[in-house]
């Protein structure tokens, strides 16, 4: 791939789209037009101009907008989050499909290869003793390490999401306060969005047949909670808030560190801000 | 016009009118309120109920609880992520106490590659011998904070005040009997807390009591630098009851608080090297029976038979002062 800026890329999207939009209109109005049975297409695309809170009288999500931050240098790597998350929003209970996980980054001494697993990784499921229960072996103890630390990951949330792009249903889609979400009963369970996110974020839940993801657990954070991985992190390596409040925790966090993101040359500018992680991290 | 124009016209005619009205039918009405989703979904995701239900929770009922855990180090860890999530609970749910502490704290506290350097670890072969945690700490507030005194007696004036002590812990400290504990070569930090408690009525003992309550705190102070400074003598003559040799596996448990042989540790807690068997299986005795109380060595001693017991008197009793290692 040749040298592309950004703002090349998403102004080329930007502007196919546009076309696309502009040559279906067209034809459509055309049509509709003569017949003189055009529907009042333009109040469709109006956003939340009836006023009322939106999605319920508590919780008002134009006055959200709603970030992660992981500072991994945090992380110790007990799993906590993984397992409170498959619990709180009823993942599959196997060692395979996750809405969060953990990833954990070692460099031997004298070896460039960097050596990376997560909780699914046959030797940590081994060393858990079940498929759902969640736990790092200590694989590294005896090994001359040079340097080891954990990542969290999860969904991004992002402000372009590919995955949102390529659904033909609409059955997922980002919020107003910015998180996506699947509705699950628009999902075909086509798995083009499994494979259109560039962070492995998606997969396919088996139970239900539909594509699954986490939801920064919408259900909580609309009820003023944290999301259920936030709220058992026992070292506040996760964090969770409101950038629409400055001085929240996490508006402090991407201002006062050296935040970055994964991927960031995807263009789909993830809402999840890192801090301590290495150039092996996307 | 020829018949096939009009052929087709009518086909997009009726195209068309299938266009305009089948999404009236199909489409439901919030799908494109706010672009092209299916609007109700979002009230739908959001009205799931949360599962984990945070310490807020938990305090209505379990205040004892809250102080203990709010005022330690757990402070971070919320009740849910060792007892599982309390949706149900009290109702339908029963929480879960975990049964194998160790399985459940090297989750967060196994020394580790990749580990901040600022959380606890440890490798539990060596730390506690494979014993349970949560014998030694409360899971609750797991920090072990005993007190250490600071000690600035002076010896000298300490060894005239400590002739009263003679007549049962013997000349410098040397007990002449298998019942009193031997004093010298204690440490003095435990020696200060010790008699601190007797005095202040912590700690009862019929003959110990009466006499620590004449003590002032200077008295205190200087007969622990003075039975500190002496030097502890190893146990010759006597043959004690247990097997030292069995003792000395069951000991395993005991060195992350009193060191390695007894020879002390954290200067909080006494040395035991050398000690008196039968001092130390009674005291064990009377930790097991509640007669002493220590919450720590509570919970220590309960799994202790009486083989146990007087084998680690014998292993103690039989360890060398000068640590030969």
């Amino acid at each position: 791939m040749t040298e592309e800026s950004k703002p090349t890329l998403n102004a080329r999207r930007a502007f196919l789209a546009k076309l696309g939009g502009a040559a279906t209109c067209a034809g459509a109005a055309m049509g509709a037009a003569t017949l003189g049975i055009l529907p009042n297409a333009t109040a469709k695309s109006e956003p939340g101009a009836d006023g009322a809170s939106f999605p319920n009288e508590n919780y008002d999500w134009s006055k959200h907008e709603w970030a992660f931050g992981v500072d991994a240098t945090k992380c110790i790597g007990c799993l906590r989050c993984v397992e409170a998350c498959k619990r709180e929003n009823d993942v599959p209970q196997n060692a395979h499909q996750f809405r969060t996980w953990v990833e954990r980054y070692v460099h031997l001494e004298g070896d460039d290869e960097v050596h990376i697993d997560s909780q699914q990784d046959p030797v940590n499921i081994e060393a858990s003793g079940s498929e759902k229960t969640f736990r790092f072996a200590n694989r590294y103890k005896d090994a001359k390490v040079y340097k080891a630390f954990f990542v969290p990951k999860l969904c991004n949330h992002c402000t372009h999401p590919s995955c949102v792009q390529v659904c033909p249903t609409g059955a997922t889609f980002r919020t107003k306060d910015g998180v996506v979400l699947v509705d699950e009963t628009y999902c075909i369970g086509c798995r083009y969005c499994v494979q259109a996110c560039p962070y492995g974020a998606r997969f396919f839940n088996e139970e239900k047949h539909v594509a699954d993801k986490c939801t920064w657990c919408y259900h909580r954070i609309t009820k003023g909670l944290q999301p259920a991985c936030v709220e058992v992190c026992p070292v506040g390596a996760r964090m969770f808030g409101d950038r629409e409040d400055k001085q929240s925790p996490i508006s402090l966090f991407i201002r006062n560190n050296r935040v970055q993101v994964l991927k960031a040359e995807m263009g789909n500018a993830p809402n999840v801000y890192y801090v301590g992680i290495d150039k092996e991290v996307n | 016009m020829p018949k096939h124009i009009v052929r087709l016209v009518l086909i997009i005619a009726a195209a068309l009118v299938v266009a305009a009205i089948a999404p009236r039918i199909l489409k439901v009405d919030s799908f494109y309120r706010f672009g092209h989703y299916r609007a109700n979904a979002v009230p739908e995701i959001a009205a799931r109920e949360p599962v984990y239900q945070t310490p807020r929770y938990c305090y209505g009922c379990h205040t004892e609880r809250r102080a203990q855990w709010s005022a330690g180090s757990h402070k971070t860890v919320i009740c849910e992520v060792c007892h599982g999530p309390a949706q149900g609970h009290p109702q339908d749910v029963k929480m879960t106490i975990p049964a194998d502490a160790v399985k459940l704290c090297t989750q967060c506290h196994e020394a580790m590659p990749g580990r901040p350097k600022t959380q606890p670890q440890i490798q539990v072969a060596e730390h506690s011998g494979g014993q349970q945690c949560t014998v030694c700490h409360n899971p609750h507030s797991p920090k072990i904070t005993v007190a250490t005194a600071k000690v600035s007696g002076n010896a000298a004036t300490g060894k005239q005040r400590a002739a009263a002590c003679s007549s049962c812990h013997g000349d410098a400290g040397i007990s002449p009997n298998d019942t009193w504990p031997n004093l010298a070569g204690q440490s003095a930090s435990y020696l200060v807390r010790i008699l601190t408690a007797y005095k202040t009525g912590d700690q009862t003992d019929p003959i110990m009591t009466p006499l620590a309550q004449g003590l002032s705190a200077a008295d205190i102070q200087n007969l622990a630098a003075y039975f500190a400074g002496e030097s502890c003598k190893s146990e010759t003559a006597g043959k004690p009851v247990g097997d030292a040799a069995a003792g000395a596996a069951v000991a395993k448990n005991c060195t992350a608080c009193h060191g390695e042989g007894g020879r002390g540790g954290n200067p909080a807690w006494p040395k035991l090297v050398a000690q008196k068997p039968g001092y130390l299986m009674n005291v064990l005795k009377a930790f097991r029976a509640g007669l002493r109380k220590d919450p720590m060595m509570a919970g220590v001693s309960r799994g202790l038979s009486d083989t146990d017991i007087a084998n680690l008197a014998a292993y103690y009793a039989a360890q060398s002062c000068q640590n030969t290692k």
